[in-house]
């Protein structure tokens, strides 16, 4: 006998935005990256492979060094690291952009698996490491909802809040984000200005690496404490749906993450409150995946940074 | 080679079909993409070696393991070929028309799910049983991925989130049927259909345990592909569209439409590759028994270059390395993950063509610069090597201290990049190459205090040489730098 839940009472509604923060911190995170190499006009499918490297790698540095500080550095690291190479591929050697981001993807997807071997033995899932320790705000624990929701969060949530603050701000208040947006629409103009197209380039794309590897991080040791193999199944993909979705604008980026996370959270929140439908888990665990598909349909043609998966090539002096 | 034989062909009017064949074998840009696919495999599989050696496995070993492994079963070669050419056409095919399908996975399931219905719901005679399979598993892979074809033709959204999407969907989907739902195998624990009935079985060739006449209906597909693209009107329209939509509707083409058939072609073929698995090999439906074909698929047509008889050539070379994986994994003991990390490798060094040319160029270059001036160039050379051989010796000598002491790591590891740039530097004759070399020396040096202060003796000892090394090579540089060279670089 299943306890029945109301599904309207200030708790079960708390834990709804709880959880939607938690899956949307990933996302918006994700999304903000790909915002960051898309503006710049460099196609990052590599998304998925970049979070998955960024999980990992926190683990990893967690496991071995007992702080979850230095695996959230570790994990911006090895992302930028995975998404420099995908950066000398498409931006020095002028390669293919989705071709290279499913290199990537395949390359992140077999070493992680691999050195999960390694390092502990397993084929499925890591040893269990330090969570980074949630924020507790004191004196609220009282207060509906807001109480429940605020009162022990984990700072990479505040993190991705912050992280949407920043991007906004260097991409429309710098003039770095001044010459990456004319890097995405016009690199001709940019290069004729006298930028070098191709570091503005290189440079967003690590940072896109870097944001993806944070938001890796969230998953494996934010969110939970282990690694999984396959552990972001999909959520790259995900965020850049949230990033076409979002317009590919900071706040954009923000919201539209939002909106996925709420639907993920959504999953989880209806087979808590109807347990009738635990037999069809499964189409509940489709909802996303369908409703992302929905929702790029329905959004029509959106407007892509005009530049966006070509390659620049400087004239040559005659 | 046989040069003096091409003028007299191209002479004669009747050009017959090995003639034909003789010509696109001379080709240059034929011999380049074959050049050019063989230095990728060769560079992954360096890469992968390194890889190897850092994570305390013998290469050499494994190459070989993988080598035996799949001559030996070059039957099972085959087999894991099969599927791998079918889902490789299918990514192929949208390509040509420009369209990324990276949810080959989720076709393939549906597509397997269906015929696995038809398989052990309908009575059917034999031969009709296993076509009827076959077709509606191409029909359903067909649909699955028309969905996402007519999405990205006519509303614009991206084909490469919406499949990826409903690939996993898809896995969902199935999962359901097989296990709460109506094609769950009754009375049975694990998430499985029922077996599908003999007529429906495809059948073995050659009394082998896993390769069946499958693999030939996959080969009869690369001739029905290649005419397809090559030879037809909707062919010429697709690759009309796929190199410049634009142009292509400017000369009459319906580009939606060919898009959204491109794709749901490509889904048909995906779902031919599940329907032929199921029936040849499994013969009943697993929940999640393709394990990522559709993600090989791509790797597949990556390394063909999209080309039909390539993606053959390509769906053999990832077969025998799954069938050899296996084999080095149980005779080697290195993971067959491994066989991953590879192909990951493999794609991402094709997709980087001007890498082959940059170290050709350079690597030319490169020679002719050392012969101007031997002295110098003689120790840039040493310095390349010194760097190469850093690179290892960072990780080598750091990775033991993995759990213990995490800077030296990330030290050994920041000292290996390092390596690496001061090669590259010298390859490239950067007049930075200096200043690079001055600063490995000092990283090794840094190496050597924190290897002194943890007592740890085989640091020390690399690091001393390394450092050591490091200051002559860079003290020699900065003396025996040319003027003229100064001059000329600065210019």
């Amino acid at each position: 006998m299943m306890l029945q839940v109301d599904p309207f009472s200030p708790i079960m509604i708390a834990l709804l935005i709880e959880t939607t923060l938690q899956m949307a911190t990933p996302l918006v995170l994700t999304a903000l990256g790909g915002m960051f190499s898309e503006r710049s006009g460099i196609v990052n499918i590599g998304l998925e492979g970049m979070m998955l490297i960024g999980a990992f790698g926190a683990v990893a540095a967690t496991f071995f060094s007992n702080n979850p500080w230095i695996g959230i550095v570790v994990a911006v690291i090895a992302g930028g690291l995975l998404a420099a190479i995908h950066a000398v591929i498409t931006v020095k050697l002028k390669g293919n952009h989705i071709v290279s981001g499913t290199g990537v993807i395949l390359f992140a997807t077999g070493f992680t698996t691999l050195m999960l071997y390694v390092i502990w033995g397993a084929r499925g899932i890591s040893e269990e490491v330090t969570r980074v320790p949630q924020i507790i705000i004191p004196g609220i624990e009282g207060i509906p909802i807001i109480g429940e929701v605020f009162g022990s969060l984990s700072p990479m949530i505040y993190m991705m809040f912050f992280a949407v603050l920043i991007s906004w701000l260097i991409l429309y208040k710098t003039p770095f984000g001044l010459r990456l947006r004319a890097a995405g629409e016009d690199p001709s103009t940019l290069d004729a200005a006298g930028v070098n197209v191709e570091t503005i380039r290189f440079v967003a794309v690590i940072i896109s690496g870097c944001l993806a590897g944070l938001g890796g991080a969230y998953l494996s040791i934010g969110f939970g404490s282990r690694f999984g193999k396959l552990m972001t199944s999909g959520r790259g993909f995900i965020a850049l749906a949230a990033l076409i979705f979002g317009g590919w604008r900071p706040i954009g980026c923000f919201l539209a993450g939002m909106f996925f996370g709420f639907l993920d959270a959504l999953q989880s929140f209806i087979s808590l409150v109807v347990p009738e439908l635990l037999p069809y888990n499964n189409f509940i665990q489709m909802i996303p995946y369908i409703l992302v598909v929905i929702a790029l349909a329905g959004i029509g043609r959106a407007r892509p940074p005009k530049a966006v998966g070509t390659n620049y090539e400087k004239e040559r002096p005659a | 080679m046989i040069e003096e034989s091409t003028p007299s062909m191209e002479q004669t009017a009747l050009l017959t079909f090995v003639d034909r064949l003789m010509m696109r074998l001379k080709s240059k840009s034929l011999h380049r993409n074959i050049l050019h696919t063989f230095a990728s495999i060769v560079l992954a599989l360096g890469t992968a070696a390194i890889i190897m050696l850092a994570t305390g496995y013998d290469p050499l070993q494994a190459f070989s393991a993988l080598f035996l492994g799949a001559i030996l079963n070059f039957d099972q070669v085959l087999w894991r070929a099969t599927p791998l050419l079918l889902a490789g056409l299918s990514v192929a095919l949208a390509f040509k028309c420009g369209l990324f399908n990276i949810g080959a996975e989720g076709q393939l399931y549906m597509g397997s799910l269906a015929a696995t219905a038809v398989g052990y719901m309908i009575a059917l005679p034999i031969v009709v049983h296993q076509l009827a399979c076959l077709v509606v598993g191409v029909g359903v892979g067909f649909l699955y991925a028309l969905l996402p074809g007519v999405l990205r033709a006519y509303r614009g959204a991206h084909e490469v989130v919406t499949t990826m999407m409903l690939s996993y969907a898809a896995v969902f989907f199935t999962q359901w049927m097989v296990s709460q739902g109506p094609m769950h195998n009754p009375g049975d624990w694990r998430s499985i259909s029922p077996i599908i009935f003999d007529s429906a079985q495809i059948p073995k060739i050659l009394g082998s345990a896993f390769l069946n006449w499958g693999f030939i209906i996959a080969v009869l597909f690369v001739v029905v592909v290649d005419f397809f693209i090559n030879k037809t009107v909707m062919g010429y329209e697709m690759r009309a569209v796929g190199s410049n939509e634009d142009a292509a509707r400017t000369a009459g083409i319906d580009a939606k439409r060919n898009m959204a058939i491109a794709l749901g072609l490509s889904g048909a073929l995906a779902g031919l590759a599940g329907a032929v698995e199921v029936q040849g090999y499994y013969h009943r439906f697993y929940d999640q028994w393709s394990g990522g074909l559709g993600f090989d698929g791509i790797t597949v047509a990556v390394l063909g270059r999209n080309n039909p008889w390539g993606v053959l050539g390509g769906a053999i070379f990832f077969g025998a390395l799954k069938a050899g994986g296996l084999f080095m994994q149980t005779s080697a003991e290195v993971p067959s993950e491994m066989v991953q990390v590879i192909q990951g490798l493999v794609v991402l060094f094709v997709a980087a063509p001007r890498l082959i040319d940059w170290f050709s160029n350079h690597g030319v270059a490169y020679a002719r610069w050392i012969k101007d001036r031997p002295l110098f160039g003689f120790l840039s050379l040493i310095a390349l090597s010194y760097g190469v051989f850093g690179a290892f010796m960072g990780i080598l000598v750091a990775g033991p201290y993995v759990s213990s002491n995490f800077s030296l790591l990330l030290l050994g590891f920041v000292t290996s990049i390092g390596g690496l740039v001061v090669a590259i530097f010298h390859f490239q004759r950067d007049e930075r190459r200096t200043r690079a070399t001055w600063m490995v020396a000092l990283l090794w040096a840094l190496m050597l205090v924190s290897g002194l202060s943890m007592a740890a003796a085989s640091v020390v000892s690399v690091a001393l040489t390394l450092a050591g090394v490091g200051f002559v090579i860079s003290i020699l540089l900065m003396r025996l730098q040319p003027k003229s060279d100064e001059l000329k670089e600065a210019a």
